[in-house]
């Protein structure tokens, strides 16, 4: 199964959105922003399975990423 | 020694409080939002947690709740932060220096006016107090939910209709009011600032600012957020727009069992219990000539008692009271505003606040206290 990470602007928005992802059956967790998806600090969730549906997930929300990659 | 002074702050806690501060000492050690080591994400997940849970509480999200050392450092963020130059600010008369002290600062500053509404015992009367002094200028309507030293419940609901219908941003004081009355955002409050070791049980040094996110508030301390750390600008995002530095972690997921003690047993039973032991005491010293009891029958109240015994001043009763084992505030309660309102400058009244800890029994006690004084002096 691919996995994926979730670029969010803070902490906050990140543990929002793993609630969010954990509650509709993602394997989610938070963990830093690597380099190479976004600079500075920050905070992403890595996803397992279907990227799509879970960006679709995050917007019915209301919850704001700032990019997405698929993990190599 | 029996605890009658937690509109200062509540003393005992309740026991989900302290346990969840051990755990938060013993397992939550790590900084949350800094670091991606798993002690530091399950301390932000325990942060969150709390988070969570006063945005549910006061009806918001949990991005808009600000963690603040206590309801005066809110207070101060929300209206310096939203102050613009010129602007004109309404507070009422029954203000704490939490909100009189950061207006008169911005306007000794030249940057702000304002103007003081007196508050009535009728509710309209307070309103349309507050209606006369709009000016197209006015920006801000800062004002206690309830008073910190009589327990006068103002009519929010009116106020927050007024700012709504003129684009005013209502900030509120909800530091004797949260935990005790139901205090939402929907009420029209636009920010409202709380105190977390009051009525809603979490440790001191804990406080709250939860916005609408309506109006933009500036912060007024810059620093580290764990965010955007490349970037010169302090991060225009709530909640690390204002909340720079490590915050409390142990305090604020104190806060969060807090919150949730009280959202457990339930407000309506909390005010209930308060306001039966308010009634008692006033029940049990009210026929003595000698004690005098700053109540009017006209008005709402928060279970909070103000009183003087006659031919002592507030200080000296309250220490006398002290020596016989009851803990009350005597004095101003950093309130001049009020106690001119309410003719008792310069001495003040001693405050009696009941929390859910405490018994009738306990109340009694304090009221044969009182009474014994009284006669004696």
């Amino acid at each position: 199964m691919n996995k994926y990470t979730i670029a969010f602007v803070s902490v906050t928005t990140a543990m929002k959105a793993q609630i969010v992802l954990r509650a509709n059956e993602f394997y989610a967790t938070v963990a830093r922003t690597p380099r190479n998806l976004a600079s500075g600090c920050g905070y992403s969730v890595t996803v397992a399975g279907d990227v799509e549906r879970a960006l679709a997930v995050l917007e019915q929300h209301g919850i704001k990423y700032k990019a997405v990659m698929e993990n190599k | 020694m029996i605890n009658f002074d937690n509109s200062a702050t509540s003393f005992p806690k309740p026991a989900a409080v302290k346990k969840a501060v051990f755990e938060a000492m013993n397992r939550y050690g790590g900084n949350p939002g800094r670091s991606g080591h798993r002690i530091s994400i399950e301390t932000a997940e325990a942060v969150y947690s709390a988070r969570a849970a006063a945005a549910d509480f006061f009806g918001a999200e949990p991005d808009n709740v600000v963690f603040t050392q206590n309801c005066t450092h809110a207070l101060n963020t929300a209206i310096k932060g939203t102050a613009e130059k010129g602007c004109h600010i309404i507070i009422s008369s029954l203000e704490h220096n939490s909100v009189l002290r950061p207006v008169h600062a911005l306007y000794r500053k030249g940057l702000c006016s304002y103007s003081v509404a007196e508050v009535s015992y009728d509710d309209k009367v307070t309103a349309e107090n507050f209606r006369r002094l709009i000016t197209p200028q006015t920006k801000i309507i800062a004002c206690t939910l309830g008073s910190n030293v009589t327990g006068q419940i103002l009519p929010y609901d009116r106020i927050a209709e007024l700012c709504r219908k003129n684009g005013i941003c209502f900030i509120a004081d909800g530091a004797q009011a949260c935990g005790v009355i139901p205090v939402r955002l929907s009420d029209g409050i636009n920010i409202l600032c709380t105190a977390g070791h009051k009525s809603l049980y979490g440790p001191s040094g804990t406080g709250l600012l939860i916005t609408d996110g309506k109006y933009k508030i500036n912060p007024i301390m810059e620093g580290g957020t764990g965010s955007a750390s490349l970037e010169k600008e302090q991060p225009d995002f709530l909640p690390d727009s204002l909340e720079s530095g490590t915050i409390n972690t142990a305090g604020v997921i104190g806060l969060g069992a807090g919150i949730g003690f009280v959202k457990k047993l339930g407000m309506d039973k909390i005010y209930d219990h308060e306001n039966r032991l308010c009634r008692i005491f006033l029940r049990e010293t009210e026929d003595s000539g000698e004690i005098l009891l700053y109540r009017d029958e006209r008005i709402n109240y928060l279970p909070i008692v103000s009183f003087n015994v006659v031919g002592l001043t507030a200080n000296e009763t309250a220490a006398r009271l002290s020596d016989m084992g009851f803990a009350l505030r005597g004095g101003l309660h950093c309130s001049g505003l009020a106690h001119t309102a309410l003719g008792t400058v310069p001495d003040g009244t001693v405050r009696f606040s009941p929390s859910v800890f405490n018994t009738e029994k306990e109340v009694y006690a304090l009221a044969a206290a009182v009474r014994k004084l009284a006669v004696q002096k």
